[in-house]
Formats: C-alpha cells, structure tokens, sequence
C-alpha cells in the first residue's frame, strides 16, 4: 500500500503545472536574475578564496617537515578546498621569474632552519602565504620547547598541534565568503520552503473534510496515516530533487562556487526539503479549506525567505543583532544559515547546530501533523 | 446475519442547533436497490456520512453487514463502493491511472486488479478515454469515470449520492442501465437523487426523508396509492355552467373538479373507469368538449405532497 500511494504520489504531484513551474522552474529563473545581477560580484569578490598559486625553493640538502605541510595544504577534501597550488623550483632565481610572470603569488624560500616569504603585492594572498609560515614556526617552536623541557608530554603537544592545523585549514581557508552568495542560499532555501504547497496537494487527496477525493480515500480500507507518510515521501524526494537541480544549476551551468562539497550541500537542501514539507503538513492539516492551501504557504514561505535574506542581504545580521531568536526559529535562515557556515568555516558547532535544530522541526512539524491527521471522523464535512 | 445489509437506528446528527439528522432508521435488505429521496437540506448526505464513519454522530447505531461502521472497520470498507456528489477523482492521473489508483486501495492482487480496472473500464464504456486526463473529459464521461472509480472493485454495497446531476440523457441512461446490471450481479444499492422518474425507474423501495426524518417508505406503488388523488382528468369544456359542473362532482370517486380557464380539471380519488364515466355523461348530455388528458400520479406527487412545495434552500 504505502509503495503504490507514494509512486502514485510521485505520478501526481509532479504532472501538477503549478509545481513544475513553481518548485522547479522558478529557482531556476531566479538563480538565472540573480547570476545576472551578482555573478560577477561574486566571482571577482576580492573576499572570495581562490586556491593560491605559490612556489617552493627548498636550498637544503634533505626534505623538511614544511613540505610535508605544504602538501597536506594542497589537497582537496571534504574539510577544506585546495589551499594552496604549490610549484617545486630549484633555485631562488627561476621562482622569483615565475612570480614576476605572474605564475605564482609569491614563494617559500626554505634556507637552514628559515623560511622566507617572498611575495609581490599585498592582499590576501599574502596575507594567507605569511599566516602560514607563522603557525609554522609557532608549532615547531612549541614542540622544540616542550621535547627540551617536558619530554613526558610530548605526544600530547603533537595532537594539539595537529588540532591546530585542522583549524587552521577549515576556519581561515574554508571556502566562498562572498556576501553575494548570500542571495543564492536564500534562494536555495525559499526553493526548499516552496515544497510547503506540494504537502498541501498532497493531502488534498487523502483527507475527507478537504476534499471530495479526500472523502473516497477515507471510504476506502486504507490506513491514513501510511498514505499521509508516502505522500510525505514522495513530495520530500521531488523537492529534494528539485533542490539538486538548483544547486547543480548555480554550481555548475552558471559556474557560481557553492564553496562546499556537492554531496553535502545537496544534504543540507533535502533537510531544507524536509523542513518545507513537514511545514506544509502541518499547514494543511490545521487548515483544512483549500482556499488557504496555496495562499498560506505562499506566505509562510516568502516571509522567512525575505528574513533569510532573499531580497536584503543585511536582514539576517540584523535580526541576529536585535532578536537573534527569530534567526533559530526561522527555516529559511537555518537553511542559509548552515550553507554559509559549511562554506565559510567548514562543520562547526552552530553548523551541527542548525542541522539538529532543523531535523528537530522536522520531527516536530510531523508529529503534530499526525495527531492532527489521524482523526477519522469529523464534527462536520 | 440478518437480511439487513445496512441497519440504522436512532441517528442523530446535530450541527449547533440545527438537527441534520433526527431519530433516523433505516433497513436496506440483501439485493434491494433503496432511493433515498429527500429535498436539499433534508440530511440525505448527512445521514450516507455517518453511514460511512466520515461524520460523527450525536446517537444511534449504524451496522453494515452486520457489524457495527467505524472508522477502522477495514473489512467492512473493503466491500463498500461509494460515488459521490461531485467527481471525485485525480485530475493530473489519466482514466485508467484514476481506476487502478482508487482501485488499489481495495484489491492488492496485481493481476486481479487489472482486470477489475479493465472490467470496470469496460462497463463504464471508458475503455477507448484510458489515456485521457479528466479535463479532456465530457460531462457525463467524467460521471462514468467517477463511477467507474468506486464501484472497480466489485463492491457488495454500493453507495450512489446524485450520481447523474448535470449529465445529458444519453449518459444518464447508460448509467442507471449500468446500476440495474450491478445489482443484477448482486450488488446491494443505495441511491439518492432529486429525479423522481429515475427513482421510480431504478429502486426496488423508496425512502423519502425530510427535516432528517424518515417520513415515508415503501415501493413505488405503495407511495402513490397513499395519495388521495388518485387520477387528474383535463377536459377543454367552452360552454361550462355552475351546473355542469355540480354535475361532474356527482360522479363516483370525483372528489374535486376545478376550473382552469376554459378547461375543467377532474381530481379523483380511485376507481378504475374514471375518464369513461365523464367522457359518457358529456355525452349523454350533449355537451361539446375539447381536448381531454388523463394523468395517473407519479412519485413526483408524491414527494411533493409529502415534503410541501415550497422553495428549499
């Protein structure tokens, strides 16, 4: 029963226009006007965190820990983007051509026991390149310390410092910091809200006292609740779906960096998803009229949009900074919220945060709803 | 298990104040075809709600089959069939999607289901709309296709509420030919409707119920020989006089005669021979007349002198 209601579901709600053009069609447009009006703010944002290209000249004899940094600095991960480019040169002359070529930023020159940064122009890349070095050299001093003096503890400075670099590579390199990007999450989560009305569709079908088709279902010998879960299902999967499309759309036809790993941004939208239609089940099943089944998610979703940013990027500092509540509360802010987080700082605590908050209003939303919903008989139909 | 298919006893529905359904009780047998007639607000709806555990009810007792309605009472549902007021059906599915979906709620055997589905489809005379969508569909194809919808699978005890409002007669016909061969093939029925001529064609028994009170029942036949009048006599009578007409009242079983312009209708109130017995004494008397009609009562009456003529909301 609950795998035909659902593939039926899916039959029926994704040949409805209404949310063709509205959960799939219209993210696109307004991906497509924004791209038009940021695109190229975001792009050439000189907060924007590009992988730097930088050399490495090492005049000693033997390979050195630093190296070994650098490599790890160069890899792509879940955790961070590449954050540094790092060309070998064999001597201190063929670097500084490659610089003045603009091939690279700047360059390590590893001498001895020092590190020299050589770089051109100031910016954040020279300042990332410098920042480097230091924790470098703050690590090693602090491990030669404690071998001289504490050799017992030794292997728990290692893990300190170990820690530090983790940190150091998701907090200061973690990804896209635009503030444009801003207005492509608030989309990405009105486009995840929008599913509120697909949950309404949905139980216009399945409840008698919305509809007369509603009336058949519960004349039938069906269990309401699995028809309301398989619907649920399948409109969270078609939203889920649709959020894919967006995200991929931004990320790679309009080749916007999301600034986090596809997988995990697709993860964050179909919570986003999760969040839009556990709303829409708990709209519908306290207002049952159809009049209000497209009209007050409408609403529901455009306004938090609005406070997540959608037309105001400043809005949501603004709350955070007069009722930071609403922020905790608001779906379409926990959205944007998380993706700017997993862009710009990696998987933080409010990250971790904002993603139980979420499944927690999911859960919530649900289980209100079925108490609502369960009801089999009505006062007047 | 009794006869009874459908046993209602002391329903009461209460909406505020306002009584839907007062002290309603009802028994449809095994194979009857039952009208239930009643004038809009009579709580015909109501009472077909309760019946199926949609509404709640103030008191009484409803058993189908024997067992007492609840919500959760699967295998009772499970035989039942209803068609609704208004079509009820998934306007983004296609026909044949809209019969297997509803369908499916009801039989989960793949194989049994599909020939239920094409049976159905068959019967409905849908089989060449299966891939059309309801809004390519004509009135009374949506009707059949509503139809088509709840009696799939093969119900025991179908429920028709209005089924053929707004339907042209082509239609109409095809679907009370459609009931009479359901219930041929066993189908208990239970029809409501505001057309008499249907009612009186269709239905074994006629329950007429007003203010949410079951306020006569019985066959057709029954009904109308509960009427007074019994026979209406329309004569076109040119020269009438206050004689003529203390005349005609002086024949056996004419209780009433009124004038009407220049005609001169007759009411009676039984007899076998009634027209005869005018026609003879216009004749006798060498009285020119005109045109002469004769009608027998119909349910229609009968409705209307029970429930009253005036204007319901």
């Amino acid at each position: 029963m609950f795998v035909r209601i659902f593939l039926y579901k899916i039959k029926e709600l994704t040949r409805m226009r209404s949310i063709v053009g509205w959960n799939f069609l219209f993210p696109l447009v307004l991906a497509t006007a924004f791209y038009v009006g940021f695109g190229n703010l975001i792009k050439e944002d000189p907060d924007t965190f590009k992988t730097i290209d930088v050399g490495y000249v090492n005049t000693n004899s033997q390979d050195s820990p630093f190296s070994e940094l650098l490599e790890e600095l160069s890899k792509e991960t879940d955790e961070h983007i590449q954050v540094l480019n790092v060309q070998s040169f064999k001597d201190e002359k063929s670097a500084s051509k490659a610089m003045d070529d603009k091939k690279i930023s700047g360059f390590y020159l590893e001498n001895g026991d020092k590190i020299n940064t050589v770089i051109k122009e100031n910016g954040l890349a020279s300042t990332t390149l410098n920042q480097i070095v230091r924790a470098y050299e703050n690590a090693k001093f602090q491990l030669e310390e404690i071998t001289t003096n504490h050799p017992e503890k030794i292997e728990q400075a290692i893990k300190l410092q170990s820690k530090d670099l983790n940190l150091m590579k998701e907090h200061s390199f973690g990804n896209n910091t635009s503030r444009y990007l801003q207005y492509f999450f608030a989309l990405i989560a009105m486009s995840s809200l929008f599913s509120s009305w697909i949950s309404t569709s949905m139980l216009n079908g399945i409840c008698a006292n919305i509809s007369e088709g509603g009336k058949r279902f519960e004349c039938a010998p069906a269990n309401k609740l699995v028809a309301v879960a398989a619907g649920t299902l399948a409109g969270m999967l078609i939203q889920s779906v649709s959020n894919a499309i967006v995200v991929i759309y931004i990320q790679y036809v309009l080749n916007i960096n999301i600034g986090i790993p596809l997988g995990e941004t697709i993860l964050i939208t179909t919570i986003g998803s999760g969040i839009g239609i556990a709303a829409g089940t708990l709209i519908g099943s306290l207002l049952p009229n159809p009049k209000y089944h497209v009209v007050v998610p409408l609403l529901f979703s455009m306004t938090c949009s609005f406070f997540s940013g959608l037309m105001w990027d400043q809005i949501k500092q603004l709350i955070q900074y007069k009722c930071p509540i609403i922020n905790k509360i608001n779906p379409a802010a926990l959205i944007t919220d998380s993706l700017f987080i997993r862009a710009t700082y990696g998987r933080t605590d409010t990250y971790i945060q904002n993603i139980i908050i979420m499944l927690s209003m999911i859960v919530g939303c649900l289980f209100i709803s079925s108490i609502c919903l369960r009801r089999r008989k009505y006062v007047s139909l | 298990m009794s006869d009874n298919i459908i046993s209602i006893s002391n329903l009461v529905k209460r909406y505020g104040d306002n009584v839907a359904v007062d002290h309603f009780n009802l028994e449809v047998k095994n194979g009857e075809i039952l009208g239930l007639l009643g004038p809009n607000g009579s709580g015909k709806t109501t009472t077909i709600n309760c019946l199926l555990s949609l509404l709640k009810y103030d008191r009484g007792d409803i058993q189908i089959f024997g067992k007492p309605m609840a919500p959760d009472a699967y295998d009772i549902k499970s035989q039942i069939g209803v068609v609704m007021q208004n079509v009820a059906v998934i306007d983004t599915l296609n026909v044949y999607e809209n019969v297997d979906f509803f369908c499916g709620l009801y039989i989960k055997d793949k194989n049994l289901r599909k020939k239920y589905v094409e049976e159905a489809l068959e019967f409905t005379g849908l089989t060449d709309y299966k891939k059309y969508k309801p809004k390519k569909l004509s009135g009374g194809l949506l009707r059949r296709l509503n139809i088509a919808c709840g009696i799939a699978h093969k119900p025991k005890l179908i429920l028709f509420d209005e089924p053929t409002v707004a339907v042209d007669p082509q239609s109409r016909n095809a679907i009370l030919e459609g009931i009479k061969k359901m219930n041929r093939d066993g189908a208990t029925i239970v029809y409501t409707s505001h057309y008499m001529e249907e009612v009186e064609e269709l239905c074994t028994r006629v329950v007429i119920m007003d203010h949410g009170k079951n306020v006569a029942s019985g066959t057709s036949s029954e009904l109308k020989s509960s009427l007074i009048n019994r026979e209406t006599i329309r004569i076109g009578l040119p020269n009438k006089s206050p004689e003529i007409i203390a005349d005609l009242k002086e024949i056996n079983h004419v209780y009433k005669v009124l004038e009407d312009g220049n005609d001169v209708v007759i009411k009676c109130d039984g007899g076998e021979h009634n027209l005869v017995h005018v026609l003879s004494y216009l004749s006798d008397n060498n009285i020119p007349f005109g045109h002469v009609t004769t009608e027998l009562p119909t349910l229609n009456d009968v409705f209307l002198e029970i429930t009253g003529k005036e204007l319901r909301d």
